[in-house]
This record gives structure tokens, C-alpha cells and sequence, in this order.
């Protein structure tokens, strides 16, 4: 079971497991609450007809019920109503203004990350400056985002809303989740211990003294480990995403998701868990393509003419 | 530099964060508005709130809240990189395969969304940080295992045992003496610290989240308060200036500084000869 392809194989299943396992995780708990699910929505001291909403939601006939109802609903694109946060809203539009939101927010919130592995990979980053940044990583996003928040409400004061003051949260955003909780320094150090083991290896000296260049050589072997790094910042910017939405206002996933737990709301949770379940999938799968297409390249028997291998075989030419 | 001097450092600061914690208050005191907003020199050693209630009572239950959750969070993380690294001793791919695929599932999703998840199944009765801690090192787990796994690993794995044990050495002495204590202490020690720098981040980023939708936090019972109120209360004299709380948010600053030089401290003291 130690195959090469061990490790993508179950990345793989993984990231098919994920978005289907994650909606039925949270399904199955709710029903392992104490109480009926639908008292949830509508508690019967504050609100009658509990068994109506109950039959109209599907919550009725059980947790597997449920879950296969939502899961074929949700493949044909509705997700469901809201609960509590905005009672029989669908969710569906919640997440079309949400998800473009964040995804904007993560793309530019992996700039930093991105010039940091560049940064490390070149190796030219001065060792004084490293300790800078390694201090600056360790302040959490909370406070980043606080400090970010202050700056735009200063700058903009009541119209902090307005389309400059969205733009501007949302580049604040960014700023704070490339740099805080290590993002920057981590990848930078991650990425350039991850290079420099590597130029340090006897083949890449012999293929520089050969006049090849260093990254071709390089890059083959590290690249699993460098797009499984890289997965794990993009992870961790998402996880940010929570934090930074709620704090610099900003009307993404993570706010939608933050508010429908504030308020126990299962119709918002379950399709903004998903909606974060289906991106880890992609980034699970992205980095299981990227090693089965590496092991493949680097496993590619070399193409030699007849000619050339019986020179090789008895040394004459 | 010798680690001893990190190592009491460390050690200094946690007994001083257990303390504070311990001696907490179950209430804040009365307001006191003659007292209000007093600096850290006029109202020693933090100041006073908007209402004339010492800091330094924030400071002691936002402690309380936050140590032990921590610490056994750090400890469940610690114990399962000693797992980690002991399994690949003990060289069975199966078993290898198997951690890896458990692995691989826990660390494929954003933590913070599992949290939201398992803090909205929490009933509001029974909220604290405790559970969603112990859930944050589960999650921090794999990472764990496998960071101490690759340092078994580099020692040799199952060669080194076998090698120990043609010396003589018996189990205990080769697994908790070499390999434990020896070996795995830098990086069990470490992650241990992170964790509790984590579970310390955790708790302020969701009752700061919290506190700004003014609502009951996850992490504690409305009668005790956290450090994040205190960034929160601070927060205003970034955006209104002269309105005096610019003491109250450097005193969460400071709180939360001291838990992050703890961590470093602590994986410092801990490093390989």
C-alpha cells in the first residue's frame, strides 16, 4: 500500500467524499441534537403549526430523508431556505451574492502568498529580513483585521459602504489574510527551505556543472511537496476568511456562515459548509492531478534508439 | 543561549496565566464612574474600563476562559505526535496507510468552518471553549503526526529500534527515553505550544466575532469575559481619537502578547542540542 499512488488515490477519494459526506455529517448530528429538527425553526411555545413546516421542509421523515432530498435539490441548484437568519430566504441567492465575494477576497488574498513563494524560491530574500517577517506572521488575523478595520472606517467614515469603502474593505481583507497568522512568512520560509534543501542535492550541482539550468531540474521533485504546501496556505486562507469577512464586514461566505451559527440556522450552515467542503475538494483533487501527472513525468522511460543502446550495451560506436 | 532561560521564562508566564486564571473573579466588580478609564499608572497594573472596572479583572477571567481548554488541547495535540512518531517506529505500512488516509480527510477541510459547524451542534447550555478546542486538536493532529513521524523517520524508524535493542536497551528506554525525549521532544514540545497559541487565537477571533454581532460568545458563559472584549472596547479609540481606551487595547495587545512569547519561548526552550 506504499505505492506512488497511494497518497493522490486517497486524495482523490477525499476530495469525492467531502462535499456528499460533509452535508450528511451535519444532517445526521442535527438529528442527534436533543428535540425535534423542526422545533429548531419553529419552537413550539413561540410559534404553532411546527408539524407543517416540518412536512414542508422534509424534516419529517428523517435524517436520510433529508440529507437525499437536499443533496438532489442541490444538485439541481437550490440549496434551501434559511431557518432563522432570513426565514425563507433561499439560500441559493444568499450564496450567489456570497460566494463571488470571497472567492475574489481568497484570489487576492493568495497575491502575498504567491509573491512569497516566489520570493523563497529565488532565494534572495536578505536572512536579516526574515526574523521581520517571521515576527510579523505571528500577530493573528483578529487583530489584523481589527487594525484593518479601524484604517478603513477612518479613511472613509460613514461611507466605508459605498463602493470605495467595499473595494478598500475587501483589499483590506486580502492584505489581512496574506499576512497575518504566517501566511507570508511562513510560505516564504516554507517554500525557500523547500528550494534551497533541493539546489543542495549532488544532481543539481552535476546538471549545473553540465550547463542545465537549476529549476528545471528541481522542479519535478518538489512539486508535490510545494503544491501540497501551497494547498495548506489556501486552506488556511479560507479558514481566515471566517474572521475577516465578520470583522472588515464583508458579505461573503464566511459572514453567511458565521451568522446562520450564530443563530443555529441549519438551512444557512449546510450549504455554506458545503460551499467550503466542495472548494477543499478542488484544492484536494488539483494537488492529486498535479502528483499523478508528476510521478508520471518523472517515471517516463527514457526514449533511446536501438542504435544508441547497443553503443551504450558494449561501447563501441 | 542556554534554554534554561527560556525555559523559566516560559514557565513564568504560563504560572502567571494559570494564576490569573485561578484567582478570577465569578463577576466583574461594581462600576465605579469616578474610576472611569484610569491608565495602567493611575489604576495599576492595567487601568480602568469605561465604567471604572479594573482591566486587570478582564485580564483574570479572560485567563480562566482560555488556560486549561488550551493547555489540554496543547497536551491532546503533543500526545498524538508521540503517537505519530512511535507508529512510524514501528514500520507497518498498513498502519501507515491508514493514519495517512485519517489524515488527509481531518486536514482537508478549513478548520474554522468545522468549528462553526461543531459550535452550532454545541446546545447553548452546554457552549464553552473545552469542546471546540479539543476539536481544534484533532484537527491540528495530522499535522502533528506526521511532522514527528518524518523525524522517526530521519532516525531510522524501525532500523533504529532493532539497533537499540541489539545494544540491550529495553522498550521503555528506547521509545520514552531515545525516541520520546530525545528525539520527538522538539517537535511534540512545539506543536504543543502552537496549538495553545492557537486555541488562545481561537477563542478571541470567535468572541470577538461575538461581541461584534452583540451576542452570547461560544467559548464562555455571559457572566465571565474575555480578552477579545477588552480589543473590542479598545477598538474605539482607533477610530475616535482622545476617547481614552487606548489603554484597554493595548492591554488585550499584551495578553495576547504574552501567550504568543510563551509559545516561542517554550519551542526555543525545547529545540534539538
Amino acid at each position: 500500500m506504499n505505492g506512488w499512488w497511494t497518497r493522490p488515490l486517497m486524495r482523490l477519494l477525499a476530495a469525492l467524499l467531502l462535499p456528499f459526506a460533509v452535508p450528511g455529517i451535519i444532517t445526521a448530528l442535527i438529528w442527534a441534537l436533543p428535540g425535534d429538527p423542526a422545533e429548531i425553526i419553529c419552537p413550539p411555545e413561540l410559534c404553532g403549526g411546527t408539524a407543517e413546516l416540518s412536512a414542508r421542509w422534509h424534516l419529517d421523515q428523517g435524517p436520510w430523508n433529508y440529507y437525499r432530498l437536499w443533496v438532489d435539490a442541490a444538485f439541481h441548484g437550490d440549496f434551501g431556505n434559511s431557518w432563522r437568519y432570513l426565514q425563507g430566504a433561499p439560500v441559493r441567492d444568499l450564496l450567489e451574492n456570497a460566494v463571488p465575494t470571497t472567492i475574489v477576497l481568497l484570489a487576492a488574498g493568495m497575491v502575498p502568498v504567491l509573491l512569497a513563494a516566489i520570493l523563497g524560491a529565488s532565494g534572495r530574500v536578505p536572512r536579516a529580513v526574515v526574523p521581520v517577517f517571521s515576527a510579523f506572521g505571528l500577530v493573528p488575523a483578529v487583530v489584523l483585521a481589527l487594525l484593518a478595520a479601524a484604517a478603513v472606517e477612518l479613511k472613509f467614515g460613514a461611507n466605508s459602504f459605498g463602493d470605495d469603502g467595499v473595494r478598500v474593505r475587501l483589499l483590506a481583507g486580502a492584505l489581512v489574510l496574506g499576512l497575518a497568522d504566517g501566511a507570508f512568512s511562513d510560505t516564504l520560509s516554507g517554500v525557500g527551505a523547500l528550494f534551497s534543501g533541493e539546489r543542495k542535492q549532488r544532481y543539481v550541482q552535476v546538471a549545473v556543472l553540465r550547463g542545465e539550468r537549476v529549476l528545471a531540474n528541481v522542479l519535478p521533485n518538489i512539486t508535490p511537496a510545494l503544491v501540497g504546501q501551497m494547498r495548506a496556505r489556501t486552506l488556511q486562507l479560507v479558514s481566515g476568511t471566517v474572521v475577516v469577512e465578520v470583522v472588515l464586514k464583508i458579505d461573503g461566505v464566511g459572514d453567511l456562515l458565521w451568522n446562520g451559527t450564530l443563530l443555529q440556522d441549519f438551512g444557512v450552515v449546510i450549504p455554506a459548509a458545503t460551499a467550503y467542503a466542495v472548494l477543499s475538494a478542488v484544492l484536494l483533487g488539483v494537488q492529486a492531478v498535479v502528483e499523478v501527472g508528476v510521478a508520471l513525468w518523472v517515471r517516463r522511460a527514457p526514449r533511446a534508439s536501438p542504435a544508441a543502446a547497443v553503443v551504450a550495451a558494449t561501447g563501441v560506436a | 543561549m542556554n534554554r534554561w532561560v527560556p525555559a523559566l521564562a516560559a514557565l513564568a508566564i504560563f504560572a502567571t496565566l494559570v494564576a490569573l486564571g485561578w484567582l478570577a473573579p465569578e463577576h466583574l466588580s461594581d462600576s465605579d464612574m469616578s474610576r472611569k478609564l484610569l491608565s495602567w499608572s493611575e489604576a495599576p497594573p492595567f487601568g480602568t474600563d469605561r465604567s471604572g472596572r479594573p482591566l486587570l479583572e478582564y485580564a483574570m477571567q479572560g485567563a480562566r476562559v482560555v488556560v486549561l481548554p488550551a493547555v489540554l488541547a496543547g497536551v491532546a495535540v503533543g500526545m498524538m505526535g508521540v503517537f505519530g512518531g512511535l507508529l512510524r517506529c514501528v514500520g507497518d505500512a498498513r498502519v501507515d496507510t491508514v493514519v495517512a488516509g485519517f489524515g488527509e480527510v481531518l486536514g482537508a477541510l478549513p478548520r474554522m468552518v468545522v468549528i462553526l459547524v461543531v459550535a452550532t451542534l454545541i446546545p447553548s447550555t452546554a457552549r464553552g471553549l473545552l469542546p471546540l478546542a479539543l476539536v481544534w486538536a484533532l484537527l491540528c493532529s495530522p499535522g502533528a503526526m506526521d511532522e514527528a513521524a518524518a523525524v522517526s523517520e530521519r532516525l531510522g524508524g524501525a532500523r533504529f529500534v532493532e539497533a537499540l535493542r541489539a545494544h540491550g536497551f529495553s522498550w521503555n528506554r528506547i521509545f520514552l527515553y531515545h525516541i520520546v525525549a530525545l528525539n520527538l521532544r522538539p517537535v511534540v514540545v512545539r506543536q504543543a505550544c502552537e496549538t495553545m497559541t492557537q486555541v488562545t487565537f481561537l477563542e478571541l477571533a470567535l468572541s470577538y466575532l461575538s461581541v461584534v454581532k452583540e451576542v452570547s460568545s461560544f467559548t464562555h458563559p455571559d457572566s465571565l469575559r474575555s480578552w477579545a472584549d477588552l480589543l473590542n472596547i479598545g477598538y474605539s479609540s482607533l477610530v475616535v481619537p482622545n476617547l481614552g481606551t487606548g489603554h484597554v487595547l493595548v492591554t488585550g495587545l499584551f495578553l495576547v502578547g504574552c501567550v504568543v512569547l510563551f509559545a516561542r519561548l517554550g519551542s526555543y526552550a525545547a529545540r534539538a542540542r
